[in-house]
């Protein structure tokens, strides 16, 4: 199952939402953690709000390194590529 | 930028949780201790309930005299792993103790358990191997994930239809998988719906490891656990737990009911690359054992002291992270500022409780956290019943 690309951000951009509700306009550089504030906690919310949209399994360590929303658009694609 | 200047958001937090009193609410100093329900904080003697010693065995007659005699006949610690010199007869019988109080052929004990985890689950899974664990599990599964060389993927908290999801999509290699759930969670003290999560690993061919850390001396008909008070230890194949919990020790043990389970000491890096528990720490683990194994007296006592202050607290209104009345009574706040208010008024009271708050708690919850003991009197029940009649008087928590 290969997800397109419009579909993958806009999850993501979606779990974003419901991980962080007050959340204002974002674009793909935007850091995780020192911009938007996140937690490892809240990161891990919205991970496994994609999952159960994307129906798959992101392992841990795909999303360690995703920095920004576009890192972390890029690891979901690496991984819905290969389900 | 430094190394260091990351930290700043840490001294915010600390400073956002610094009590309007003299006592901070984490790391809060023990100025002396006088049993397993009493201590000294800022010069005042306080109730202690926040301290996870549920059967009060730190203070045991009998715990603390095997402690004395095995550092007068052997010394203050060991010096070496257990791989090496550290490998006493007091360890080895601890083990068959454990693996006796389980029925199961192997039983290997940790120098904490935190290392429990540690060793166990890293040296389980390994690369091309998958470990799939409950979201809010303690930071020792967590940090065991990071260390082995397996796949880790987390499944929602106490879910198992969404375990069952995840377990699905790794077709055949769901074999190859370790779950690793806690029986009984410690800041919310939420039970695991364990008879359905073991259905669904078994289902997939799955292995399952069950942390009970904080249930471990407190469930079952001997106490050892909800695995067992469930009827699971002949499909659930590890479980996990510590000294430092109701055995009123430090270290940690995992048990298994595969005889293989022996070789880990061959290959697990947390358990050999490590000095082993000091004897005074095994005699007293062997004791506490031994103690908790005779009889049910203490967890009958532990027990009725829950449900005296688990129905007051229902009474007055408060929220609790669980339904399911335990050892841990966590009450929840949707402010900070609540829940450091009713943190700092139970300790004018005279009463310790824990505070924990975001980003260390579940869901971004504000908890004050209770542990209760067998070894807490009636009287001390009573007092800890009174300050919360105080406090929501005050406060008001059913509005």
């Amino acid at each position: 199952m290969v997800e397109s690309t419009d579909k993958v951000e806009r999850v993501v951009r979606e779990a974003l939402k419901i991980a962080c509700p007050d959340i204002g306009a974002v674009d793909g550089g935007t850091h995780l953690a020192s911009e938007l504030g996140l937690d490892s906690a809240q990161v891990m919310d919205m991970i496994m709000e994609i999952e159960d949209r994307l129906d798959i399994s992101i392992p841990v360590a795909t999303i360690a390194e995703a920095r920004t929303l576009d890192d972390l658009c890029n690891s979901v694609r690496r991984v819905a590529g290969e389900a | 930028m430094t190394l260091l200047d990351k930290f700043a958001p840490l001294a915010e937090l600390r400073g956002a949780l610094a009590a309007s009193g003299n006592v901070p609410s984490i790391a809060t100093p023990m100025d002396a201790i006088h049993s397993a329900t009493e201590g000294v904080i800022d010069g005042k003697t306080v109730l202690l309930a926040g301290t996870n010693n549920y059967l009060g065995l730190t203070f045991d007659p009998e715990t603390r005299a095997a402690a004395i005699k095995a550092v007068q006949e052997l010394g203050t610690g060991t010096t070496g792993s257990r791989m090496a010199s550290g490998n006493y007869a007091g360890h080895r019988a601890l083990e068959r103790e454990f693996a006796a109080a389980f029925g199961w052929p192997s039983a290997i004990v940790f120098s904490t358990g935190y290392q429990a985890n540690l060793g166990a689950i890293s040296a389980l899974a390994g690369q091309g191997e998958y470990l799939m664990v409950d979201a809010d599990s303690h930071a020792s599964i967590h940090d065991a994930c990071r260390l082995s060389m397996a796949t880790t993927i987390r499944f929602r908290h106490n879910d198992p239809e969404n375990l069952a999801r995840r377990l699905e999509r790794l077709g055949e290699d769901a074999k190859k998988t370790l779950v690793v759930v806690e029986s009984l969670y410690s800041v919310l003290g939420d039970r695991a719906p364990l008879k359905e999560l073991v259905d669904v690993s078994k289902q997939y061919g799955a292995m399952i490891i069950v942390d009970e850390a904080h249930s471990f001396g407190m469930y079952g008909p001997k106490g050892v656990g909800i695995c067992a008070e469930l009827g699971l230890l002949d499909r659930v194949d590890f479980v996990v737990g510590t000294f430092s919990k109701s055995l009123g020790g430090v270290g940690g043990f995992c048990v298994s009911r595969h005889p293989e389970f022996e070789l880990l000491r061959l290959g697990s890096r947390p358990y050999i690359f490590t000095a082993s528990p000091p004897p005074p720490v095994i005699a007293a683990a062997r004791a506490a054992l031994a103690r908790l194994l005779r009889g049910d007296d203490l967890r009958a006592q532990l027990w009725k002291n829950i449900e005296r202050f688990n129905s007051a607290v229902k009474r007055l209104g408060y929220r609790t992270g669980s339904n399911d009345p335990g050892p841990v009574t966590a009450l929840v706040f949707n402010e900070r500022a609540d829940a450091i208010a009713h943190w700092q008024g139970l300790l004018d009271a005279g009463i310790y409780t824990n505070l924990m708050v975001p980003p260390a708690t579940p869901a971004g919850l504000n908890i004050v956290r209770i542990s209760l003991s067998a070894a807490h009197s009636d009287a001390q029940i009573s007092r800890m019943i009174e300050a919360f009649e105080q406090l929501a008087a005050r406060f008001k928590p059913a509005a």
